[in-house]
Parts: C-alpha cells; sequence; structure tokens
C-alpha cells in the first residue's frame, strides 16, 4: 500500500487546519502531510476556551484545531498530519498513539538525538501552565531529559467511514510563548536546516514502516483542494469558530 | 448484559424509544475505548439533529470524537448535569449517562438489536 506523502510549504494557521481536515474528509488514500506556519501560530485544541489566552501578546495569529489537547505555540517545528482509515493504525486509541511516536523516536536516534517514550509514573512535577499540550507530558509522550518534545493530538470520524486524524509537532527550537518545552536544538548543537530536513524525511520513512505502506510523493486532489479552500474561509479563518468556545 | 429494550448503532450509540421520544447515549463499549474522558459537548434543546449526523462531540485525553444521531428530530431534552459528571459515562452508561432526549421524526434503518450489537462488539474487539 502507497502512503501519499505531502511536503507542503509554510503556510497561514487557517489553511493549514483545513487541509488537514480536508485530508480526514476526503483523502482515498493514507496520507502523510508535512508543513510549516507562517506566520508562526497558536493553534487551540478544539475544546478548549479563547478566554484563556487573552494574555498572548496582541495580534498573535490564533486557529482552532480540530483535535483536541492543549494549546501549541507553532514556530520551528516539524508539523505533520496523517489522514487514514482507522483499520490501518492500531485499535488502541493509546497503542495508535505509540505507533507514531516509536516512529518518531526512531527518526530522531537516527540523527543522534536520543529520546523516549514516557511510562506511567514517570510525569515531571514541573507543570508551567496546563493550557499548553507541552506543559503535560502523558504516558506514552515522547520527551528528552528537558522535556515534552513531540505534541500529538487526534480527531476520529465515524462517518462516512471510520477515519483518524492525527497530528503531531516536532519542536526543532523553542518557541517563545513556550520555553518550557523542549526541543532538537537542545540536545543538538547543529540544529540547522539541514538536520531538520533529514530529520523530516526519516520521520517519512519510519512512519511509512510502521504503518507498512511505502512512501509515495503526492499533491491534493482538486476536490481536496476545494474543501480546503472552503473550510480555510467558512470555518478555520471564521472569528466565530476561534470564539466558538 | 445491554439493556435490550434499546436499539444501537454500529458507532456506538444507544437509543431508547418510548411514545415517540428517543432517549439517546453512547454504550459502554465506546466509553472503555475512549477512556480518560474530559469534554462533552451537547447540542442546545430545540435543535434539530438528523440521521447519521453528528449531534454532539467527546474528548478523551486522546481524541475528539464525534456522537451520531439514530434518529432525526428535536432535541426536547439534554443531560446538562453530565458534562460535569463525566465519570457518570463509566458508571451508568444507559441511565444516568443519557445524554439527550428527541421528538422522533424518523429513525435510522440501520439501527440493530442488543444481541446483533453484542456481536458486532465483539467482532470489533
Amino acid at each position: 500500500m502507497l502512503l501519499r506523502v505531502l511536503r507542503d510549504d509554510p503556510a497561514p494557521a487557517a489553511w493549514n487546519m483545513a487541509v488537514d481536515e480536508a485530508l480526514l474528509t476526503l483523502a482515498a488514500t493514507p496520507t502523510l502531510r508535512l508543513y510549516g506556519w507562517s506566520p508562526h501560530a497558536v493553534s487551540l485544541g478544539y475544546f478548549q476556551r479563547l478566554a484563556d489566552f487573552t494574555d498572548l501578546p496582541s495580534g498573535t495569529p490564533m486557529v482552532r484545531r480540530l483535535t483536541g489537547g492543549g494549546a501549541i505555540h507553532h514556530g520551528d517545528e516539524i508539523t505533520f498530519s496523517l489522514a487514514l482509515d482507522t483499520h490501518l493504525l492500531p485499535r488502541d486509541v493509546h497503542d495508535s498513539y505509540r505507533l507514531v511516536h516509536d516512529a518518531a523516536i526512531a527518526a530522531l536516534k537516527r540523527h543522534g538525538i536520543a529520546s523516549s517514550c514516557l511510562a506511567a509514573g514517570e510525569l515531571p512535577a514541573a507543570r508551567p501552565s496546563e493550557r499548553w499540550c507541552f506543559a503535560l507530558p502523558g504516558r506514552g509522550d515522547v520527551v528528552t531529559p528537558t522535556g515534552k518534545l513531540l505534541g500529538s493530538a487526534q480527531r476520529r470520524i465515524v462517518r462516512p467511514r471510520p477515519r483518524v486524524l492525527h497530528h503531531g509537532s516536532l519542536v526543532v527550537r523553542r518557541p517563545g510563548l513556550t520555553p518550557f518545552v523542549a526541543s532538537i536544538a537542545d540536545t543538538c548543537a547543529n540544529a540547522d536546516d539541514r538536520l531538520e530536513h533529514a530529520v523530516r524525511e526519516a520521520l517519512v520513512e519510519q512512519i511509512a514502516a510502521a504503518l507498512g505502506t511505502v512512501p509515495t510523493a503526492g499533491s491534493l486532489t482538486a476536490p481536496e483542494r476545494a474543501l480546503a479552500e472552503r473550510l480555510a474561509t467558512a470555518r478555520y479563518g471564521d472569528a466565530a469558530f476561534l470564539h466558538a468556545r | 448484559m445491554r439493556p435490550t429494550d434499546c436499539s444501537y448503532q454500529k458507532s456506538h450509540e444507544w437509543c431508547k424509544i418510548e411514545n415517540g421520544i428517543a432517549t439517546i447515549g453512547i454504550t459502554d463499549f465506546a466509553v472503555s475505548h475512549l477512556s480518560d474522558l474530559v469534554f462533552l459537548d451537547l447540542p442546545r434543546k430545540g435543535a434539530s439533529v438528523t440521521i447519521g449526523e453528528s449531534f454532539g462531540e467527546i474528548e478523551s485525553v486522546k481524541a475528539v470524537s464525534s456522537l451520531y444521531a439514530p434518529v432525526s428530530g428535536e432535541v426536547i431534552d439534554i443531560n446538562k448535569d453530565l458534562p460535569d459528571n463525566l465519570e457518570w459515562l463509566a458508571q451508568e452508561p444507559f441511565a444516568k449517562a443519557w445524554m439527550i432526549k428527541v421528538k422522533v421524526t424518523a429513525k435510522s434503518p440501520d439501527l440493530i438489536t442488543a444481541a446483533a450489537y453484542d456481536a458486532h462488539c465483539q467482532a470489533e474487539g
């Protein structure tokens, strides 16, 4: 089976989230998308209250995700989304996370970056702010000695068919609003663009292998792009959606 | 043993229809697979729901999932205390943890019996 791989240029937050929902809804083949954020932005978990973020600097771009969990300041990071039929992942939700996390750990290890999955009972005491995804390492999260390195969240739908959207944010350099996160740069003095590219490609290989698929470069289909364009305006670019909670 | 006077959807909602009013919730199987529930969003009283479309959303620590309506009609009541007491879903999914009551105008043709739903859950693991 093929794993379609989309390598997208950095884009505004609303577009990024719109494309991911379009892939969840329409992608006919398993799809791994890698992208970035321009400008850098804060994404809120689906259920989070905007009122809890009024202290952010004025003008901070914000978007509400379709996936749950805590907020993320998306800066210099490797962001990815995986959209596929539910049956292609382990049935247990925790196991499905583990598949992606193990792939990330292997990709990092290939480039000399040590990380591990947090076991139950190893939860760090320091939790600077629980509204942020990276402030809350949980069982199975990818961590380094300095903290949580990979943020993950999922959206699951049953209709029209059982599907999963898995979001991942692998931090390359610490973003300004969440300096407590771990980053590749913490443990790797040469965290330059070349290393970032290499880790990204290793991540593609490892996720593809974990799914038993062959990675193949692709692009959005016309219906996916059309849906993403509608969602970017009508949902993710709409203040009413951001202010919904 | 799941209630035999309820009908079920393969997407793990249950539905009990009495005198044209459907009481709707999610099953023990759904609750056990979601685990660690943190948020529940239900429609407002007076809202319309449509067969097969989302009537609410639930978040566990690891995933947001949609809840799918087994009937069409008007929401005439919601379990307003449930979002603040999500532990009820694990304790009494078919009773105290009901979610919404709907004045039914149509019911899904895909509803199945408790026995068929049990078999479906066994197949899903």
